[in-house]
């Protein structure tokens, strides 16, 4: 124990805002997610996503010429939401329950911060590490067709806003959906096991019931197949899809609204003080 | 700075309802700054009071004012000025000490240079030397709870709520660590609401008290005259022969109760008079006389079980 209490003689220092605290707290968490699973998944992301962009790409320009709808390809199949809903586990997880489970939640809420500033700050580092996958490949995959030569860039600059576009579509979705699972339970695990297994059961059990009613409408309980809907009609691709894109991308911003809201109702009853 | 003028904190009339049930009804107390003991048994209301205070939750009547501040128009104005050591574990594992307190100095809004500063500081302050570069995943009970006032200090508010600071504690760190909250108390410009139920914690370490019973205030004001003025009887320490001073009180119509060199009476009025002729008449002589002081735990058992009455002003 020191001989004294610390006595600070000097001026109070002026206290940084809301805008600072919200910095601090988002600034932990995108660091406190980074490991070796989250770094194993953006390299995964962006080495397999990357290298089908480039070859597409290269192939089509032997073939006439790649538009924006070559782009779609990395879309086709559902490698890529896989591999974003992987990484979504890793890094949205624990981003709530690990706070819950800890308890550290009632400290943070005891700070001058307001509840949407700490639900705002997690969310948003989640998304910084979901829009690192879902978005990052897509754009670096256009810039290195535009550098090698492969397409003109009244081309590429289409082919990265519409990357821009469904990408920042899934990261939403799937930022919603950690930040609600982790919000509803104390471990991180049931969490992750939460997201897989509603992802997974719904695109399962979507293309089982339409293969076996032939009733296309199924498919909207399916996250993946509602992005695959919205980025063909984003990409311009003109295929058939098994959904409307239009109310694929809606339902998809609607179910991430409705999950934001109840993660921050849920959280509305933490009880800072004597829990 | 808080003027010196201004209380801690206000109540005037508050109430709040959970439901139809009713947690608080009718508190009003002007606190000044200093080390305030908040005390009643459980489902009394400290918690309530607690999160109103922080602007946790609305009253549903009345006014509360902390610094001048109405907690549920400015949260955020009022948790600036205020520190939170919680009663139960609220610590992250896998960060260490120092990164800990730290960050919860930037949330408190210091700049991250001040916090990492102070955040050492202050871990000097209650005795994590080294161990603050250790997870807080391998700290013991106690430097956890250090910690734990480590950060409720680390912003160098005006105000703490310290919500049980020695539970879970062995006695030397119960010591220490009142020992620590003795240090805090005496700085300048800083007040603590200790809520805990160890009242021999708040003897120690209280300059006045908060009780409260069944969401009613029950007292609340300096502690030497609560405890002195709930207190019927009266001590006399005297020197003579305690078996004639003691048969010439009962001789008189006094009752009185020997322990040791000391007897406890009650005293009627002009009873004193008694009590020195009954000296005189038994060759005693009368050292002192005098209120007898309670403890903290007399005044809570005979005010806890009191018939509930309408609280005092």
């Amino acid at each position: 124990m020191s001989i004294s209490a610390p006595r600070y003689a000097a001026a109070p220092v002026p206290l940084q805002g809301r805008e600072g605290r919200v910095l601090a707290l988002f600034t932990r968490e995108v660091v406190a997610r980074f490991g070796w699973g989250t770094g194993l998944v953006v390299g995964l992301s962006y080495a397999s996503v990357v290298l089908i962009i480039v070859v597409s790409a290269e192939f089509s320009s032997i073939v006439g010429g790649p538009t924006v709808g070559s782009f779609y390809f990395p879309y086709a199949s559902p490698i890529w939401p896989f591999l974003v809903l992987i990484g979504a586990t890793a890094v949205g997880a624990g981003c709530i329950s690990e706070d819950l489970g800890s308890r550290s939640i009632t400290l943070f809420l005891s700070r001058p911060i307001h509840l949407t500033d700490y639900l705002g700050a997690k969310a948003s580092a989640v998304a910084f590490w979901i829009g690192l996958m879902s978005i990052g490949p897509g754009l670096l995959g256009v810039a290195l067709v535009g550098a090698l030569g492969l397409a003109p860039l009244s081309v590429t600059l289409p082919a990265a806003a519409a990357y821009l576009a469904s990408g920042l579509l899934t990261t939403l979705f799937f930022t919603a959906l950690a930040v609600l699972l982790s919000s509803v339970t104390t471990r991180a695990l049931y969490a992750g096991v939460g997201m897989f297994g509603i992802t997974l059961s719904a695109e399962i059990a979507g293309s089982a019931v339409s293969g076996a009613t032939g009733n296309s409408a199924v498919g909207y309980v399916s996250p993946i197949v509602d992005l695959q809907s919205s980025a063909s009609a984003i990409f311009q691709t003109g295929a058939t899809t098994l959904t409307v894109p239009a109310a694929s991308a809606a339902l998809l911003i609607g179910a991430s609204v409705l999950f934001f809201l109840v993660a921050w109702l849920r959280l509305s009853r933490v009880e800072v003080v004597g829990e | 700075m808080i003027p010196a003028e201004l209380p801690l904190f206000e109540l005037q009339g508050v109430t709040k309802e959970f439901g139809v049930q009713p947690a608080l009804s009718g508190l009003s107390a002007r606190i000044r700054p200093g080390t305030i003991g908040l005390l009643g048994p459980n489902g009394a209301g400290k918690t309530t009071l607690i999160r109103l205070l922080m602007g946790l939750i609305p009253p549903s009547g009345g006014a509360v004012r902390v610094f001048g501040y109405d907690p549920s128009r400015n949260p955020l104005e009022v948790r600036e000025r205020v520190g939170y050591m919680p009663e139960h574990d609220c610590l992250i594992p896998s960060m260490t000490g120092v990164g800990f307190v730290a960050f919860m100095g930037r949330l408190s809004g210091l700049p991250k240079e001040t916090a990492i500063g102070r955040a050492h500081d202050v871990l000097q302050f209650v005795g994590i030397h080294e161990e603050r570069y250790r997870k807080i995943g391998e700290y013991s009970v106690g430097m956890r709870q250090r910690v734990k006032l480590a950060q409720a200090i680390v912003h160098d508010p005006p105000l703490c709520f310290l919500d049980e600071p020695t539970a879970g504690l062995d006695p030397a760190g119960r010591a220490e660590m009142l020992h620590l909250l003795q240090v805090l108390s005496q700085l300048p410009h800083r007040s603590l609401v200790v809520s805990t139920h160890l009242l021999p914690d708040v003897e120690g370490l209280c300059d006045e008290i908060l009780l409260l019973n069944a969401g009613r205030l029950l007292a609340s004001g300096a502690l030497a005259p609560l405890l002195a003025g709930h207190s019927a009887e009266t001590v006399i320490r005297f020197k003579g022969d305690a078996e004639r001073f003691t048969e010439r009180l009962v001789a008189k119509g006094l009752l009185p109760r020997r322990e040791g060199s000391t007897l406890r009476l009650t005293l009627p009025a002009e009873g004193e008079r008694a009590v020195f002729e009954a000296a005189y008449e038994s060759g005693t002589q009368v050292r002192s006389l005098g209120r007898s002081v309670g403890t903290v735990e007399e005044l809570f058992l005979s005010l806890v079980n009191a018939p509930l009455q309408e609280a005092p002003p």
